[in-house]
């Protein structure tokens, strides 16, 4: 039995292969059909972007670095033909493309805690959800993970979404909701939703999968963490109120009557608003979470809410705005593309690495960036350049001015973190933003400008690679502003900026000094700062 | 995230309605609108009278941890709750306070305390984000907290200087759970300042200021490739926001961080600690036309030990918070400035084995002063043990229907979330009675 049960999984997994569809021409099926639904003109879109932007956009895309100068140069100068695509096939097999992820979800979950001190579940969940997806784990087996998550937050990185909304059943359904399905039913809280068709009775039924979860601080340990509690217990009066069900859970969800809010209200049974999925009250909380984990990611709006998100981190709007906020009302641009994609992610078996090669491999994602259009310009017809997320950041000055994580400690000075607070935690703090947040809506901060200005460490840095440059470059100007740009913006000198320099080189006061103030501008610039 | 980004927006629009600082100080002559001629101390002393002239502002002594009320405001002698803290007359006959506050009690005409502040919320987390915010957190609501919402609101009703070099809200000292702008956007978002004997993180450039400015010309300079059609709108932005940072840290007004500007007699005043010297910086940036400061005292939350704990914490912040009373007052600001006092909850009638008390959201104490309130007066009373609030029970609700009244905010006032779902700046509660003169 159990042989043959290993045969048939063998099988299906030989048969998903050899159907998984071909990304490449995914992508162009993609790029037609934008094209046919938007009514795009070749005349209105931006042209090819060039090679270096590209190297660099899916360094900072599938890894969350920039390149080193090496490779910029290397790249630039093959002559394969098919280099972009194998470019994104070997970025895509690195372990920095889990850990890019990885980073991204914390962000994603830990920007809308709760409870602050949740932020102990970071070093788990990076660590655990990048190794997942290195190991090419398909996004639903990871959703189901994080859905039906036990044990604490410092061993179980998929407890996170339990631990960020702190136990409490509303939230927890509410979150997983938003950054599972896209759908935020959670307005229908109080009342039937605003404007979408969900009801108040929907709502509840969605939270009563997860009322038996609570989460409860454990002390006896150093650091402190954060441990997933299940409430198995019979359905007693006494269990039904008190201060802390968030910590212990209760055995059955109850909705609030509004006009009797000091009442426990009326008990709701499991039952899940986009599937036929019901549950007994009394079922046992592993029975429901696993339920509804099977039943969600099996769900239209579960590809749709991935593809929808990727698609607007790296072609620089999701065919839905804000990303996490899709349904059934909602309006895509260009929703039959939105939907192949989607459908053709779920063919793959969720799997992230084909998500990227397709997109990556689209006219959309590889053009030239500009401004973010108004919503009377079409969408689609160039890329649009990101500001970095607060790891991206820190790894590019990582890599741009060779210096290591513990000399960018205190820069920003963000960041209280219970013991679980690294240099790039910190950092992240300071100059990192919830991705979920419309980009348009990203806005540096004054602090943030003076922290990359004036922070002695960083001065420091510029001092010593430029003092270490120009002994290698025997004080070439022309050639260590070279080096300069390739280090950070992975690209050579404009014939503008190399003039720029020499006049700035030839008026200094002494040559190092303009290499220095050099370098801290280009570390100052907003193309540093951004994914172009 | 410790951010803020000045408006720089609204200045148009609103120019004009009020008779800004800078405005002042432009019709007072040529040297005046150089700005460097002038001393701190007469350009505070022109500041004064506009800013008398002027809108509202607001210092809140953010006493992190839970303070006692046995030990502070709310003295139970000669009771079980009592502990071994004794209290002592203030200067208004029949009102007693701890006997840890011999300075505040000779203030007493200026405040009105308020015993029976009563809540629900007996953990750290959540209760310091309901005493900011007004609202327990939501889930897709990125609430303002008091500072940014202060800030904004007197702002858009033109009550607060719109062309500040100075940031509108800064905080001084970490607290968590305290909140910052959320959907108010990073214009509102507090400044953090550490340590009040330093300027803020970062203020300083790493080289001499030509050499910074030299940086800053080529940094504009070498900004056309990116910023010409790719990223023009990034650029835009971006080169906005290094001159505001820039003409932040080298404006006249950043001296106001900079406490040895006051005279030793000055400093002594406020007595010694850090936050002695933040009660007098947030005097300083009030006057540079801050309109919010937050400034923390941590470790109340003592869970033992609680009599000679509570005794320091409160020669700490006994002193310079009635020193920065009497000071607002002599400077003629007291009137238009509103000082908040207050923690997340207090702690039990009851005393530990470890001789300290716990959490008690249930029944705890506040005081307010400035800004109209009437002073000399308490607010509420407790029951003989500190158990129960037997006598107008005051919600957080009410307690920020009340400071909003007091800025001349409107408490109704709607924000949107990201999600377009409307959120009053306080939901439900009144303004207690009483309290305004």
């Amino acid at each position: 039995m159990r042989f043959l049960g290993g045969l048939a999984v063998c099988l299906v997994g030989a048969v998903a292969l050899a159907e998984k569809p071909k990304a490449t021409a995914v992508a162009r099926q993609i790029d037609a059909m934008i094209a046919e639904e938007i009514g795009l003109n070749p005349g209105e879109l931006a042209p090819p972007v060039g090679d270096a932007v590209f190297l660099r956009r899916a360094h900072l895309d599938l890894l969350g670095t920039i390149p080193a100068p090496e490779e910029v140069q290397r790249f630039v100068a093959s002559q394969e033909s098919q280099k972009r695509q194998e470019l994104v096939n070997q970025l895509t097999k690195r372990p920095e493309y889990g850990l890019n992820q990885a980073r991204y979800w914390r962000d994603v979950v830990l920007s809308r805690r709760l409870e602050d001190r949740s932020i102990v579940v970071a070093p788990a969940m990076v660590e655990d959800l990048a190794r997942w997806i290195n190991d090419g784990e398909p996004w639903d087996a990871i959703a189901r993970r994080f859905i039906t998550a036990t044990g604490t937050a410092s061993d179980n990185g998929a407890t996170a979404i339990l631990v960020a909304q702190d136990g409490r059943t509303e939230e927890i359904a509410a979150e997983v909701s938003r950054i599972f399905l896209g759908v935020q039913i959670q307005c229908a809280q109080c009342h039937d939703h605003p404007w979408d068709d969900w009801k108040r009775e929907q709502f509840h039924e969605l939270a009563a999968f997860f009322p038996r979860v609570g989460v409860r601080l454990v002390r006896d340990v150093k650091p402190f963490t954060l441990k997933v509690n299940v409430a198995d217990r019979p359905d007693l009066p006494r269990l039904r109120t008190g201060a802390n069900l968030n910590k212990r859970g209760r055995p059955e969800h109850y909705m609030q009557d509004l006009e009797h809010p000091e009442e426990v209200g009326e008990r709701i049974e499991p039952r899940f608003f986009l599937t036929s999925l019901e549950l007994p009250a009394g079922a046992r909380d592993a029975e429901r979470r696993r339920a509804l984990a099977d039943d969600l990611t099996a769900t239209d709006w579960f590809a749709m809410a991935l593809v929808n998100r990727y698609w607007s981190e790296l072609v620089g709007e999701g065919f839905y705005e804000p990303v996490d906020d899709l349904g059934p009302e909602r309006e895509a641009s260009a929703p039959k593309a939105a939907e192949r994609l989607a459908e053709a992610f779920a063919t793959s078996g969720y799997d992230l690495r084909w998500l990227h090669r397709t997109i990556l491999a689209t006219d959309a994602y590889q053009r030239e960036s500009r401004p973010r259009r108004t919503p009377d310009e079409k969408p689609f017809t160039a890329n649009v350049a990101q500001p970095l997320r607060g790891d991206q950041l820190f790894d590019a000055l990582l890599a741009a001015i060779d210096i290591d994580e513990t000399q960018l400690r205190r820069i920003g000075g963000g960041g209280r973190g219970y013991g679980a607070v690294t240099p790039r935690l910190a950092f992240d703090a300071a100059f990192g933003y919830d991705p979920s947040d419309a980009r348009s809506t990203v806005q540096a901060t004054i602090p943030q400008a003076l922290a990359r200005m004036n922070t002695p460490q960083l001065n420091r840095a510029v001092q010593a690679i430029v003092a270490r440059l120009n002994r290698e470059r025997d004080r070439d100007a022309t050639a260590v502003a070279r080096d300069l740009y390739l280090r950070t913006l992975s690209r050579e000198p404009t014939d503008e900026e190399v003039a720029i320099v020499a006049e700035v080189a030839s008026n200094a006061m002494w040559y190092g000094s303009a290499m220095e103030d050099l370098l801290w501008a280009l570390l100052n610039s907003a193309e540093f700062s951004h994914r172009r | 995230m410790a951010t803020f980004r000045r408006q720089t927006k609204i200045r148009l629009d609103r120019r004009g309605a009020i008779a800004s600082r800078r405005d002042f100080l432009r019709n007072v002559g040529a040297a005046t609108a150089a700005g460097a001629l002038l001393g701190w101390t007469d350009r505070v002393s022109l500041a004064a009278e506009t800013l008398r002239q002027q809108g509202k502002r607001c210092v809140l002594l953010w006493m992190a941890g839970g303070p006692s009320q046995f030990e502070t405001l709310d003295p139970k002698p000669g009771t079980p709750s009592a502990g071994e803290a004794g209290s002592i007359v203030t200067s208004v006959p029949g009102i007693h306070l701890s006997e840890n506050l011999p300075e505040l009690a000779k203030q007493m005409g200026e405040l009105a305390v308020i015993r029976s502040l009563t809540s629900k919320e007996g953990s750290h987390p959540r209760a310091s984000y309901l005493m900011h915010h007004a609202s327990l957190p939501m889930g897709g609501a990125d609430l303002p907290t008091l500072g940014s919402s202060v800030a904004e609101r007197l702002l858009a009703t033109g009550a607060a200087e719109p062309d500040n070099a100075l940031p509108s809200f800064v905080r001084i000292g970490r607290t968590a759970n305290a909140g910052g702008a959320g959907m108010l956007g990073v214009d509102f978002d507090p400044l953090l300042v550490d340590n009040p004997t330093q300027p803020p993180r970062n203020a300083k450039p790493a080289t001499s200021v030509a050499r910074y400015r030299r940086r800053l010309e080529l940094l504009g300079r070498l900004e056309s490739d990116f910023g010409s059609v790719e990223g023009a709108d990034i650029v835009a932005d971006h080169r906005k926001l290094i001159e505001s940072a820039s003409k932040m840290i080298l404006s006249p007004e950043m001296a106001a961080f900079d406490l040895e500007q006051e005279t030793p007699a000055m400093r002594a005043s406020y007595g010694e600690g850090k936050f002695a010297n933040g009660c007098l910086l947030a005097r300083r940036l009030l006057e540079s036309g801050v309109t919010f400061v937050e400034v923390t005292l941590g470790g109340w939350d003592t869970h033992d030990d609680n009599h000679t704990r509570t005794q320091e914490l409160c020669g700490q912040f006994d002193r310079p918070a009635a020193r920065l009373l009497t000071d607002l007052k002599e400077r003629g600001l007291l009137d238009s400035t509103l000082v908040i006092w207050m923690g997340e909850f207090g702690r039990t009638p009851r005393i530990n084995a470890r001789s300290g008390r716990d959490h008690y959201p249930k029944a705890f104490s506040a005081w307010l002063a400035g800004c109209g309130v009437r002073g000399g007066q308490v607010i509420g009373a407790t029951d003989e043990r500190g158990a129960n609030v037997i006598e107008r029970p005051v919600s957080p609700q009410d307690f920020f229907q009340s400071v909003y009244q007091a800025l001349g905010i409107d408490p109704s006032h709607e924000n949107t979330t990201s999600t377009g779902r409307p959120v009053k700046l306080v939901d439900g509660g009144s303004v207690i009675e009483g309290l305004l003169a």
